[in-house]
């Protein structure tokens, strides 16, 4: 109810020109439980599978709407909706998965789709060497929202458009300046999951990506630079718009891609290097958030992801990294992109420790997957990406916890003697057992002496996991923490978009490789 | 149930029924997608989608919206085609619109076949299941993937063009992992016809590398004369640093810039030998004949033996540049002779290493199309004609402009259908194996 009349009192705030309501989000936005529509709609999924045999079946009834605006320069390149509604049913028969999903959310073609999952699983079934157990849940019904103040969906379009051109016009202050590109996309998911065991579960999440790229082209020498932003995706609402210095940072981008053309290309050798938050998340997300995926340990994901240098039998021994070293997994923390209420299998959201005083201690979990080492509970990290496609073992937001002393990154630095300092994400990749990687980055600072000294470039630095966060020797603070993350983070087969977010500190690693990544221009 | 071209014209013509904009595209998408997915040597999840997608983009003054629904009804194609609208008169003047196409001229492409179609569940099931009995005979544990992917498209514009398309695609990609975790190897291919699958050779292959890929060897990173498979070429080559896009060529931020704000164009870059192609009608690839937007496929040079002879312009910067805009992509890299096989490469090497697959392949520097990534699923030494023994794998920093200049090709297979062991399986192209004089490898990899 708060939600409908809040959604009232925007749209007469907006003006002359407010865009049509979205019928089924006012409905599922002003339910004070789970859709009654809906939970009808689920339980035709629920009897027909009952009566066909199956020992266990969900139904997830998901709309996704998105909207983007696309720039470059002074001119809007895009501006585009989406919406995307459907179901998807998962059953379980004689210990085999069956899946079927429809864009067509009816009455009968749930029951015909449901059948067809079952006809799958039966097919499967007949050949099937290790039938799947599940770890058991609590039986829950909730609504849950996430953590954002202001709809992005409620904005006008043309506030959105104007901060971008204002944002790209800062960028282009600069001299030198060729090029910016920047953009907003937003998501909205309302997911209804019920399952055979009892579960009735609403969500209502929102999450954005505001991005820009800068470029600076010398005409004369055929080189150019680019310098991207520093702000990533957030699990926020239009406020992250409003409170982040979009406009500050571009025009510092700016500064930054034309100062790229004439800074120093490093030299390759060894180097202690303090990492920002902008770059450090990626390689949480790629050294540590992958790795510590249970299904990648037992070789579910052989043939594409990969699987992982940590296997079941190193959980509590192996040492990951300096004892300085707590990471963390976590489906509740505010404005994270992996934050839910609920997984896709109904589990709540949990907090754990993955990496604790720098030995692994545990994994990422779902129901199929826990009874395979021993474990009795799920740690609730099973989910799709759509409602057509099968959810399966998807990463928490995984980050690193600030030092207990509250260090500043100008601390971390002055205990440098012959270092780099690296800011923003840039080129990015790791083996398929998480051992060897290599990160560039955005832009790139001599440490000399203590002291942040000039610009290089062409950096890259390549480790191997378990030396890398070994070499960690030095924490900032909470007051350096950040959240960044990824809106599209793919896995599976087929292939599937995950959205998580890292947060962590700055950081200071001793005596990490570092590459120059300049080859000559043939 | 896909959209037959019947049903896909009443959505079109529906939509064109409710835009009152001064121009406007819009498409009708529709699939029918199957898998089945196995790890462990057993089965893990089996699922079919299907679903359609109405999408609809207007210029108002030249002011352009864009909107698309998954719900066909009256009411929400009306409600997109009205979002639409409404974003256009919201957003600023579009100053790179062009008039849609009028009514275009479609040489036919023959990429759907209606048996890919009809394969049965336990068909599909028996094939994956004696795909494990394979791998349990040889003592290995298997992984892997297989899909079914049919997809219907229409296409229509306000000037009067229609499109319609369908196309099918089988695959399976199978990785054979040693129980020791000491070998592992892999194997995928795809085609529009189910009858041209060899699904037990993909089982043999995969299992075979597996077995012979244990006990590797570790040698120093360095540089190295090799020989990419098929499947490591496709990868390295479909990775995104490799772009025939014509505008960034033009605004100095491509491979293809040159100094003083000109392009490479017309300039030698690869070995005389390098044709690259894009040919949506080559019987092996059957892909589609248009853009999303209409723009029919034609046969283009992108590089004709080594040279660099035309870019790839959008609809915007072909009207810029007085050129024809560019159809699909359709990716073909091919020898100007008669290509040499795997065997022969081996056979004729003095000293090599074979690479089955790459991993993780990311741009690190636009301006040489410069990337990094890592071997998987199989190297091995090759001495005097021989294969000698595994090697464990390796990262590596490479230039992709440079690994194809002359100089550095030495030998070039026949083309053959693969898709990037990256992507979703369903992008096809046609490239040979390849032999090279030299390739950056940066770093030891303790993976396998």
């Amino acid at each position: 109810m708060i939600r409908r009349e809040f959604l009232k009192a925007a749209s007469t705030a907006l003006g002359t020109v407010t865009l049509a309501p979205w019928i089924l989000e006012t409905e599922a936005a002003a339910a004070a439980d789970v859709d009654a529509a809906k939970s009808t709609l689920a339980g035709a999924a629920l009897a027909t599978a009952k009566r066909l045999g199956a020992a266990y079946a969900d139904i997830r009834i998901n709309r996704y709407r998105s909207e983007s605006v696309t720039t470059r320069e002074q001119q809007v390149l895009n501006v585009a909706r989406n919406q995307d509604f459907g179901f998807g049913v998962r059953v379980l028969v004689k210990g085999t998965w069956g899946f079927a999903a429809s864009s067509i959310v009816t009455p009968d073609e749930i029951r015909r789709v449901t059948e067809a999952a079952v006809n799958i699983a039966r097919a499967n079934a007949a050949f099937q060497r290790k039938r799947v157990s599940l770890a058991p849940v609590d039986r829950v019904t909730a609504n849950w929202r996430s953590a954002f103040e202001k709809d992005p969906f409620d904005v006008p379009l043309d506030d959105k458009i104007q901060l971008l051109l204002k944002l790209n016009a800062a960028a282009m202050k600069t001299t030198g300046v060729s090029f910016v590109s920047s953009s907003m996309v937003w998501v909205n998911e309302q997911r209804f999951l019920a399952t055979s065991e009892g579960s009735r579960i609403e969500q209502y999440l929102i999450r954005g990506l505001p991005q820009f790229n800068v470029t600076a082209v010398s005409r004369e020498t055929g080189d150019f630079q680019t310098r991207r932003s520093l702000g990533g995706p957030q699990a926020r609402g239009y406020e992250y718009m409003e409170k982040h210095p979009w406009e500050a940072e571009a025009q510092q981008a700016g500064d930054e891609a034309v100062a790229k053309l004439k800074a120093k290309s490093v030299d390759p050798g060894t180097y202690d290097l303090v990492i920002h938050p902008t770059n450090l998340w990626l390689t949480i997300h790629e050294s540590a958030g992958h790795a510590t995926e249970l299904d990648r340990a037992l070789w579910w994901e052989a043939d594409y992801a990969g699987t992982s240098f940590l296997t079941p039998d190193k959980a509590g021994t192996l040492r990951f990294g300096s004892p300085l070293v707590n990471i963390v997994a976590d489906r509740m923390q505010p404005t994270a992109l992996a934050t839910v209420g609920y997984d896709d299998d109904g589990v709540a959201a949990q907090r754990w420790y993955l990496v604790k005083d720098g030995v692994f201690v545990d994994w990422q979990t779902t129901r199929d997957l826990a009874p395979l080492i021993g474990r009795k509970k799920s740690y609730g990290c099973l989910n799709a990406d759509s409602w057509g496609s099968v959810p399966f073992p998807r990463m928490p937001n995984v980050s690193l916890e600030p030092g207990s002393a509250n260090t500043s990154l100008d601390e971390l630095v002055a205990g440098v003697e012959k270092g780099i300092l690296i800011y923003g994400d840039g080129s990015w990749s790791i083996d398929q057992q998480r051992y060897n990687f290599q990160f560039g980055g955005q832009t790139f600072w001599e440490i000399s002496k203590g002291k942040i000294g000039g610009m290089l470039r062409d950096v890259a630095y390549q480790s191997r996991s378990t030396d890398f966060w070994g070499a960690c020797d030095g924490l900032g603070g909470s007051s350096t923490y950040q959240l960044n993350g990824s809106f599209v983070d793919g896995k599976g087969q087929p292939g599937q978009i995950g959205v998580v977010s890292h947060g962590c500190p700055a950081a200071r690693f001793r005596q990490i490789n570092v590459l120059n990544t300049a080859a000559p221009i043939v | 149930m896909l959209l037959t071209e019947a049903a896909a014209r009443a959505i079109t013509d529906k939509l064109f029924g409710y835009v009152t904009a001064d121009d406007a595209v819009v498409t009708a998408f529709s699939e029918d997608y199957s898998h089945l997915r196995f790890a462990a040597n057993t089965f893990l999840t089996s699922g079919q989608r299907q679903g359609a997608t109405a999408r609809v983009t207007v210029w108002i003054g030249r002011r352009r919206g864009s909107a698309a629904t998954t719900d066909l009804s009256d009411a929400a194609l009306k409600q997109a085609v009205d979002d639409a609208q409404t974003f256009a008169k919201l957003a600023p003047v579009d100053i790179e619109y062009l008039p849609t196409l009028g009514q275009q001229t479609y040489k036919p492409g023959q990429g759907y076949l209606e048996a890919t179609a009809h394969l049965s569940l336990p068909a599909r099931a028996r094939q994956i299941s004696d795909a494990i009995a394979q791998s349990e005979k040889a003592g290995v544990v298997s992984a892997g993937f297989h899909q079914v992917s049919l997809v219907a498209r229409a296409s229509a514009t306000a000037h009067g063009n229609f499109n319609y398309e369908r196309g099918s695609t089988v695959s399976l990609g199978m990785t054979a992992r040693t129980p020791d975790g000491g070998g592992s190897g892999s194997f995928r291919r795809n085609h529009f016809d189910v009858g041209q699958l060899d699904t037990a050779r993909i089982a043999r292959e995969a299992i075979r590398r597996g077995v012979e890929s244990r006990g590797a060897r570790a040698l120093p990173a360095g540089t190295y004369p090799v020989i990419l498979d098929g499947q490591a070429v496709a990868d390295i080559l479909t990775a995104g640093a490799f772009s025939f896009d014509a505008r960034n060529a033009d605004e100095g931020r491509s491979a293809f810039s040159a100094a003083g704000g000109a392009t490479k164009v017309g300039s030698q870059i690869f070995d005389r030998r390098i044709n690259i192609v894009s040919d949506p009608w080559r019987p092996e690839l059957s892909v589609f004949v248009a853009t999303d937007d209409g723009v029919p496929a034609q046969t283009m040079h992108m590089v004709r033996n080594g040279v660099l002879e035309t870019l790839r312009y959008s609809r915007y910067w072909a009207q810029q540049k007085n050129r024809q805009p560019s159809g699909p992509l359709a990716l073909i890299v091919e020898p100007s002779a008669a290509g040499s096989s795997i065997d022969e490469m081996i056979r004729t090497a003095k000293r090599a290493l074979l690479v089955s697959r790459f991993f993780y392949i990311r741009t690190v520097d636009p301006r040489s199309a410069s990337v990094t990534g890592l071997t998987r699923d199989g190297v091995w030494f090759i001495e005097d004609g021989e294969v000698k023994y595994p090697v464990r794998n390796f990262r590596f920093n490479q230039s992709i402009v440079q690994m194809l200049a002359s100089g550095n090709v030495d030998l070039i297979g026949s083309p053959e259908r693969i898709t990037s062991s990256e992507d979703s399986g369903t992008d096809p192209v046609l490239v040979p194996a390849l032999r090279l004089n030299a390739f950056n490898f940066t770093s030891q990899s303790d993976a396998v």
